[in-house]
């Protein structure tokens, strides 16, 4: 006996099933729309090439939970409870449609009731709906009792669950009682025909059930009706939203940073960003997107060394600014792109010592399972604070004036070298010098002027000879990549320093370039064609991984000793390149290798990304290279093994201030490799 | 042919008597005029000048001229380059000698530019050519990286500014003779177009930085301003003054007035810490004095240890706390 | 308000000092390969200063330098800032002129521009460092200098400058056109923002030659140079600096300290 088909005071059950269904509709989709009018106030972006991967992309992530499973740990399993809400909620999801729209709405139910197939689907629910109220209570005491730090007790999570719980709860009555009703005795679905016979046993009149059921079936209506109106007006909005944010992530690179148009007049374009619509409106999806799940607030380094910084709240911040300021701007629209902002989003949304505090490691990238590019908007707020506002740490602008005026972030006293020094007395081809050499050693500034970092340099020259590698360097001629104007926002820096590089590259007919930095070698390899510049670029680990295959590379001499190693953010996570260093290091007869906690793809940062070199870390609890040496330390080694110049500084600095430097060193890769090869 | 002849000294006052600097520059000039067997003399001007003509006598001078004219009180670029300009057409001296101080440094390029005489700045040594006769200075270049000579072959007067405390001051001698001789005329005031406004002293808490015995300086390697209250504390333990680097100056981590080196302050004290200072050698140029030049420095490579008698090399932010506590239980004990 | 700024470029002063080298015949300084000229400190604060005057009271800075054709970059950097134009000044008979030689090109193309308001000089130059040229230029010009500036504002017709004095500082008031010359206390120059980078660096920079701004032979003629320098030396100190250690750092200062109780 279907609910719909019957009629209530005269009214027929379909005049009212429509009826309310158009009102939530209605209020859905206004909402979807104002939201879409919000995010197309966004600049510009192209985020529709090679669709076709980007659905399948989506499809992939979506249906098999990666998003959320990737980030599960031992300590983390809400990644896997969420799974399977996931997955349970589609099988309803699917059931509303097909039962509730197509059965009961267009009064199909003689040809979709009734038989195994329903059975059968029933049955599935009814577990379905079991791992969704595991899930559910789960879900609560985490959030309520056990409160992990990520979380914030929030009235709308609580909402949203009692909401499940409820259709659960109701979809289980319905059932029961409408089974009791029809007499049925089926042991199919379980569920359901447990709670029948319950309540078959317990003495209600056959009418009385049926009521009930029809009563609880309009109940289930009404609050999935509420549950499509109350989605899009909370932070639930991801559920929407999300799958679309999957569909337009970056492909290429993890932070993809558009370069600023030059030719337009002075005055139409805006540098960075500083109002909402600043952005472009991938960023405002992301805002959308947002489950405020809190991954990136406590994997951020920033974050976990007591700085004001945190991601989750940058963009959740942004997100109730970009709703409380739209409306205004749809409103101004019309006549003019306005200035009736009152608050200003730098500064009072988000505050200049977030905005400075950010190392660029894309950890919070990294577990966001949304896919949401936190690290370009920190950027983007930096180009507006350096380029329109002249606002920036005094450290950062003393780097970036040493940046323009000498080209590279070294000042002069802080360096005791001069960019050519380390090639002396080496015998390297210069370029320049040299004839018919395609391959180019990129030292890079700091390998190239600082003292510690030109000991791995000189290490890495002497490998690449034994190896009989044929490269070439620029020696004095070498300039910086930009990586560190173009972190710190001074994108026009950047941008010269780019197409500099180029030019010389492709003058001197370069085709293959090695780095040591890793800075260099994201900021080469994924950033540079856009500017024109497509080299073929390996990271030396790579390299050296390459050349141990080919049986070039010989490490014979053991090395007895336990390692541990510190993956780079910008060479593991930005560039996936985690394997090949290991893989050196399992070369060398007898070393041991344990692996810390962050580690691979979610390594933790040393503090000397994104600038973090020379702007100077702001005051926290502690310090971002004592965060990771205590994690260092935790593994017992005795030497910390990275491979780039920052990271080594870092973890120097680290292990000098916590005092263990008896029992721990730090070594660039390529100096272990060089300890390990025969001498000869 | 020539007829520029004697040696003049553009004196300063301070707080009424004779500037320090001054009666250093009435010895280097005691000895120049003695080489070249002519007189010395000097300038002072303004109306507490009066007095201190046989002080000056007593310094060396041969002749004391006083342009008592209450208009020179204050130091004004116009008035004072006008009274000067006027002395030296009247006396025509062969060799002219300033103090390298504000009023020095504005004054005598300006002087300069009106007689077209031959001027080196910032002079560390200055000395007569026994062949030529011609005044020879030794002046401090491309930051005290390099040392200069220079010479004016022609151009007169031969000018040049002196660095303070680079010679002993004249011996005094109140037997000595000489001549007193107001200046006569008087000053276009016309000619006078800059008009001082206002002065402002800036008082520094507790001892001068160039009267210190001990200065505690830091550079770009303190990294903030409140890092520099570190290098207070350790300078109040001490009863000295703090100075800082151009970098530190500039960045606002301490006033201009407690630059040291070149452009800056030159201190000799009997200790010096240089803290988180790599040093360049303009700021070396302002501190080589010291009798004890202590470096604490992260880089082993750093200059600063080329000229230091001792040295920590580490992080000053170990290094500092521990040597102030340490001072402290000394001065305690 | 119409603003000239004289610029000079200057072997970078930042460099390692163990890489300074000189050439004692020549007595000039041998620029060590790779590394950059830029723009004389205290020049560059000049030109922050002009570009402070202009963001308050509009107007024009043309910057000269006299120089290689090479300090066409220091112009570009001082455009970059915030300049309007800027002028070469090069001249085989341009070469190491001593501050009288500086002082009349720079007054000579000064006069060619003409319709100065202010005009600003660095208190001295990052190399030489004589120090005089700007007060020797207002000599030259006929026009009042003030020097030293920490601080320039403009009043009515005048200038009203904040000067730096050896116990403070003094505010004086001179009416325009004048000349200021400025020192580092001004405060750090802005980071060149916006697109100004890349307006800068398309820029093309006229160079006049002698004969474009009417300098005279005579008045060139090193045999007629006011100053000259005799010789060039590195001075050579090295003291022997004895490091302190310790188990730790805080060990080593309280090493340190016992060694220096007696000059205390």
């Amino acid at each position: 006996m279907s609910p719909v088909s019957a009629t209530y005071w005269g009214i027929s059950g379909y005049v009212i099933f429509w009826v309310m269904f158009i009102i939530a509709f209605g209020l859905f989709a206004q909402r979807l729309y104002f939201l879409f009018r919000l995010m197309a106030l966004g600049k510009q972006e192209n985020r529709f090439d090679r669709i076709g991967e980007r659905i399948k992309n989506m499809l992939f992530e979506v249906v098999s939970q990666r998003c959320s499973l990737k980030s599960v740990t031992g300590r983390d399993l809400a990644g896997l409870g969420h799974a399977f809400m996931f997955w349970g909620f589609s099988f309803f999801l699917i059931s509303y449609v097909v039962f509730i729209g197509l059965a009961e709405g267009f009064g199909l139910y003689p040809y979709i009731m009734g038989g195994t197939l329903e059975t059968i689907y029933s049955s599935i629910l009814d577990i379905a709906g079991l791992f969704v109220i595991i899930a559910i209570v789960w879900a609560a005491i985490r959030r309520y009792v056990v409160r992990p730090e990520r979380l914030e007790i929030s009235v709308e999570a609580g909402v949203i669950m009692i909401m499940v719980f409820s259709l659960m709860a109701l979809h289980f009555c319905i059932e029961g009682f409408g089974l009791a009703g029809s007499g049925d005795t089926h042991d199919w679905p379980p569920v359901g025909a447990a709670f029948a016979r319950f309540l078959s046993g317990a003495g209600i009149s056959k009418s009385t059930l049926i009521a009930v059921s029809r009563g609880t079936w309009w109940l289930h209506y009404a609050l999935i009706l509420g549950f499509m109106v109350y989605i899009p007006r909370s932070k639930h909005l991801h559920v929407l939203a999300s799958g679309v944010n999957i569909l337009f992530k970056p492909l290429a690179s993890k932070v993809v940073l558009e370069p600023i148009p030059l030719e337009a007049p002075e005055g139409s374009v805006t540098f960075g960003v500083s109002k909402i619509q600043d952005f472009t409106w991938k960023d405002l999806l992301d805002l959308y997107a947002c489950a405020v799940c809190g991954r990136c607030h406590v994997n951020c380094p920033a974050q976990l060394s007591g700085k004001s910084l945190s991601p989750r709240e940058v963009i959740h911040n942004l997100k109730e600014h970009l709703l409380e300021e739209g409306p205004g701007l749809l409103a101004g629209k019309a006549e003019e792109f306005s200035e009736n902002q009152a608050k200003n989003m730098i500064g009072d949304v988000v505050t200049e010592d977030e905005i400075w505090a950010c190392t660029t490691c894309g950890a919070c990238q990294e577990v966001c399972p949304v896919n949401i590019e936190h690290v370009r908007k920190i950027i983007e707020l930096r180009q507006n604070l350096v380029l329109v506002q002249n606002k920036m740490p005094e450290s950062a602008q003393l780097m970036l004036r040493n940046m323009q005026t000498r080209g590279n972030p070294w000042a002069g006293a802080q360096s005791l070298r001069l960019r050519g020094d380390w090639t002396n007395d080496m015998g390297l081809k210069i370029l320049g010098e040299c004839e018919n050499v395609n391959t180019l050693f990129w030292v890079g500034c700091t390998g190239a002027l600082i003292e510690r970092n030109v000991e791995a340099t000189l290490s890495l020259t002497r490998v690449l000879k034994a190896a009989e590698v044929d490269f070439c360097v620029l020696g004095e001629a070498e300039s910086c990549c930009g990586d560190p104007a173009r972190r710190a926002g001074y994108e026009f820096q950047f941008q010269i320093l780019a197409e500099e590089n180029i030019e010389v590259f492709k003058s001197y007919g370069i085709k293959e370039i090695i780095t040591s930095c890793p800075h260099c070698y994201n900021t080469i390899k994924n950033e540079y064609p856009m500017y024109g510049g497509d080299f073929k670029v390996v990271h030396y680990t790579e390299l050296l991984a390459d050349l141990i295959r080919q049986g070039r590379l010989k490490l014979t001499n053991e090395l007895n000793s336990l390692l541990t190693y510190h993956d780079p953010c910008y060479l593991s996570r930005y560039n996936g390149v985690y394997l090949e260093p290991r893989r050196v290091l399992q070369t060398i007869p007898k070393a041991k290798l344990k692996e810390m906690e962050r580690s691979k793809s979610t390594t933790f940062c040393c503090g000397g990304g994104g600038g973090h070199m020379w702007i100077e870390e702001q005051h926290g609890t502690t310090k971002i290279n004592h965060v990771r040496m205590d994690e260092v330390i935790k593994t017992g080694a005795e030497t910390v093994v990275t491979s780039c110049p920052y990271c080594l500084q870092m973890l120097e600095e680290g292990i000098e201030q916590k005092g263990v430097k008896d029992s721990l060193k730090a070594k660039d890769l390529v100096e272990v490799v060089e300890a390990a090869m025969k001498q000869s | 042919m020539d007829n520029h002849k004697g040696v003049l000294v553009c004196g300063e006052i301070a707080e009424g008597q004779l500037a320090p600097i001054t009666i250093e520059l009435l010895g280097v000039g005691r000895k120049l005029a003695d080489e070249l067997g002519e007189e010395l003399s000097i300038l002072l001007m303004g109306s507490k000048s009066g007095g201190l003509g046989q002080e000056a006598i007593a310094y060396g001078a041969d002749n004391v001229y006083i342009a008592e004219e209450s208009i020179l009180d204050a130091y004004n670029s116009d008035a004072y380059t006008q009274a000067a300009a006027n002395l030296c057409k009247k006396i025509v001296p062969s060799i002219m000698l300033f103090g390298h101080t504000d009023i020095g440094c504005d004054l005598s390029p300006r002087l300069n530019g009106r007689l077209g005489g031959g001027l080196a700045m910032e002079c560390m040594e200055l000395s007569i050519d026994p062949a030529t006769k011609l005044l020879v200075s030794t002046r401090p270049v491309f930051g005290g990286n390099a040392h200069a000579t220079m010479v004016s072959k022609s151009a007169r007067p031969q000018m040049a500014t002196m660095r303070a405390k680079t010679v002993p001051p004249a011996e005094r001698n109140d037997a000595r003779q000489g001549k007193v001789i107001p200046v006569e005329d008087k000053l276009d005031a016309s000619a006078i177009k800059v008009r001082v406004v206002e002065r402002i002293k800036e008082e520094v808490e507790g001892v001068k930085l160039e009267d210190a015995e001990v200065v505690v300086a830091g550079g770009r390697g303190m990294g903030t301003a409140q890092n520099f209250g570190m290098l207070r504390e350790l300078a109040h333990v001490l009863g000295g003054a703090v100075g800082g680097t151009r970098v530190a100056c500039d960045e606002g981590w301490a006033p201009a007035t407690l630059q040291i080196g070149q452009s800056g302050k030159v201190v000799s004290p009997k200790l010096y810490i240089a803290v988180g200072l790599s040093g360049a050698m303009a700021h070396i140029a302002g501190c080589l004095g010291s009798k004890c030049i202590v470096a604490i420095n992260k880089d082993k490579e750093a200059n600063i240890f080329n000229v230091a008698h001792f040295g920590i090399v580490g992080d000053w932010k170990e290094v500092l706390p521990a040597m102030t506590a340490k001072f402290k239980e000394l001065k305690a004990g | 308000m119409n603003i000239i700024v004289c610029v000079k470029q200057v072997l970078d002063p930042e460099i390692p000092p163990a890489k300074f080298k000189i050439d004692p015949e020549t007595k000039q300084v041998i620029a060590p390969s790779g590394v950059p000229p830029v723009i004389s400190v205290y020049d560059e604060r000049a030109v922050e200063a002009a570009c402070r005057l202009k963001d308050k009271h509009k107007g024009k800075i043309t910057v000269i330098s006299i120089g290689s054709e090479k300090a066409s970059d220091v112009i570009k950097h001082a455009i970059s800032m915030g300049a309007d134009d800027g002028f070469v000044l090069n001249d085989a008979a341009f070469e190491n002129l001593d501050s009288f030689g500086t002082a009349y090109v720079l007054g000579k193309a000064i006069q060619k521009i003409g319709g100065y308001d202010l005009i600003l000089c660095g208190r001295q130059a990052a190399d030489w460092g004589a120090g005089q040229v700007g007060s020797i230029l207002a000599e030259i010009l006929g026009i009042p200098v003030v020097t030293l500036a920490c601080d320039i504002e403009a009043v009515d017709q005048n200038v009203r400058v904040k000067r730096i004095v050896n116990d403070g500082y003094e505010v004086v008031e001179a009416p325009m056109p004048s000349l200021v010359t400025v020192s580092s206390e001004i405060g750090l120059p802005r980071l060149p923002a916006g697109m100004r980078l890349m307006i800068a660096r398309k820029k093309q920079i006229p160079v006049w030659k002698a004969q474009d701004i009417g300098a005279e032979a005579s008045q060139l003629d090193k045999g007629n140079a006011h100053t000259e320098i005799t010789s060039l030396t590195v001075p050579t100190r090295k003291t022997e600096c004895e490091i302190v250690t310790g188990d730790t750092l805080s060990d080593a200062a309280v090493n340190l300290v016992s060694k220096l109780a007696k000059l205390i």
